[in-house]
């Protein structure tokens, strides 16, 4: 008996002092961990767009976020959609509700700071305000709107999808008419080697320009992937270009509205990456288009 | 075993060689044939498992008196996953670019049969000091192996060294898939016990 209670006397003080290490780091680097991931996320959006540190994006570019929520109120469900409007010099936040069928239902003001939007837990607050109980809201998505000048530059799309061992975080750009600018891999756990490369940029770059069209019925090839479309691939981080002017066009208008190439030996990271890609851009797509039919017909001074 | 009486240096070596965690323990198999599939990977991995290694086995070595003999491995488990986390933490917080590339590497460890292994042998019975030249012994040997088996499988498999292409070519796409892992830990196994017969046999006909 007196063993028992020594044993879990202690085990208990063990887990105890591990929680409480491992809890006391947690909260010492939760903040620089969130910072970095905040400026991963941003240098990772502006990469997208084609602006590095030699070539800083223009002073007139903005990006704006769309947080879309679904309300529930009992039965009836309705998407929520938070977004940014044009309001004296700071802007604002409007939640414009739509409902299952692409019909307005209701538009509110919202009283948040651009500054503060970035935060869930003031979203909440601001949305708990104007979404009275017994209505619930859930957090969905969230979109970017690339702005620059006057016309929209390009959406982008944070996802994530299960790859094959957990999921696949990813960071997608498609231009207006929802041709692919460039996918970006945040977060994989694939198997180092395998699935991981994933990360390559000769895997990522496949659904650079893929049209909308393409897109839709895009599939995974398990055919090797041929030497010159590799090469072509990979070009873009190089300082150098291998490759002639000419020959990269020839290679490209080849291989444009080809599937994806598997990767040797993890086709079904493969797969997973080109059906959430699909997936993301179907759903986008749909959802936008009825966005923006109701921002115009209702006239919302929305800032995108 | 009793406290050990080899010196730092024999500590290190007897890691690397008598001891090496892949090719003479044989253990933590898994992450050798599943991740061994390019140099890069293998030293990754290996700088992960030292400073695991390491940072546990002091802590089991300071606190080995107070551990209770029936939940020992428990223990060694929660101390292992603990450090895990934490070096986790650290190198998200403080060194993104570290951790972009050893992340997924870092996060693996917490199931590594060497380091449970290392602190049941070696740690709970050694003073801090020895078990810390014991840990980066383990730490290096596990790295060594990495390497030598990434090496091959990465020239065999791809062609590259390092990412960087020498042959020109693919010679035999099957070395990146995990079964060429066991062919290559095999092989390599045979020919460290080949060198242990032949050095032992020399050794004998010195003596006599």
């Amino acid at each position: 008996m007196k063993e028992i209670i020594r044993i879990t006397i202690g085990l208990t003080v063990t887990c105890l002092v591990a929680a409480l290490l491992m809890g006391s780091v947690f909260i010492v680097t939760d903040k620089a961990k969130k910072h970095n991931e905040h400026v991963n996320v941003q240098r990772a959006m502006l990469g997208l767009l084609g602006y590095t540190k030699g070539h800083p994006a223009p002073s007139d570019l903005r990006l704006y976020t769309i947080y879309r929520y679904i309300i529930e109120d009992g039965a009836i469900r309705t998407l929520g959609y938070m977004l940014p409007v044009v309001r004296g010099e700071q802007g604002g936040y409007q939640l414009v509700v739509i409902d299952l069928d692409g019909q307005f239902v209701n538009r509110f003001k919202l009283n948040i700071t651009p500054e503060k939007v970035s935060e869930a837990s003031e979203r909440a607050s601001a949305l708990k305000v104007v979404l009275k109980p017994p209505k619930i809201f859930v957090y969905s998505d969230s979109t970017i709107v690339a702005k620059l000048g006057k016309k929209r530059l390009a959406y982008l799309l944070p996802g994530k999808f299960p790859g094959f061992k957990t999921f696949i975080d990813v960071m997608l750009a498609i231009d207006p008419s929802f041709k692919i600018i460039g996918l970006e891999i945040m977060e994989q756990e694939e198997d180092p080697g395998l699935g991981a490369e994933i990360n390559q940029d000769y895997f990522k770059n496949q659904f650079k320009g893929k049209s909308f069209e393409k897109i839709k019925k895009i599939n995974v090839t398990k055919e090797p992937l041929p030497e010159e479309y590799k090469k072509y691939l990979e070009t873009k981080k190089g300082k150098e270009f291998p490759l002639p002017k000419g020959v990269v066009d020839t290679i490209r208008s080849k291989y444009q509205d080809k599937d994806i190439y598997a990767l040797t030996g993890a086709t079904i990271s493969s797969q997973a990456v080109t059906n959430g890609v699909k997936n993301m851009i179907r759903k986008f797509a749909y959802r936008i288009n009825r966005l923006d039919s109701v921002i115009s017909r209702q006239h919302i001074p929305v800032a995108f | 075993m009793p406290a050990t009486t080899k010196t730092n240096f024999q500590l290190v070596s007897n890691g690397i060689l008598n001891d090496n965690p892949i090719f003479r323990l044989a253990l933590s198999m898994c992450p050798a044939v599943g991740i061994s599939t390019t140099v890069m990977n293998g030293i990754m991995l290996g700088i992960a498992v030292l400073f695991v290694q390491v940072f546990s086995s002091c802590t089991i070595a300071l606190i080995k008196d107070y551990i209770h003999p029936r939940i020992r491995i428990p223990t060694y488990t929660l101390t292992i996953a603990t450090w895990v986390t934490v070096i986790d933490l650290v190198l998200a917080a403080y060194m993104p670019a570290a951790y972009k590339e050893m992340g997924i590497f870092v996060k693996l460890i917490v199931a590594f049969a060497i380091i449970t292994m290392r602190l049941e042998v070696f740690a709970c019975k050694n003073s801090v000091p020895s078990s810390f030249w014991d840990g980066i012994g383990m730490g290096l040997g596990f790295m060594a192996g990495m390497v030598v088996i990434g090496f091959v499988r990465e020239l065999l498999g791809m062609g590259t060294i390092l990412g960087h292409d020498v042959l020109g070519f693919r010679p035999l796409l099957f070395f990146v898939l995990p079964a060429a892992g066991f062919f290559c830990v095999g092989i390599m196994m045979a020919m460290f016990n080949y060198m242990e017969l032949v050095y032992n046999r020399k050794k004998r006909a010195k003596e006599r």
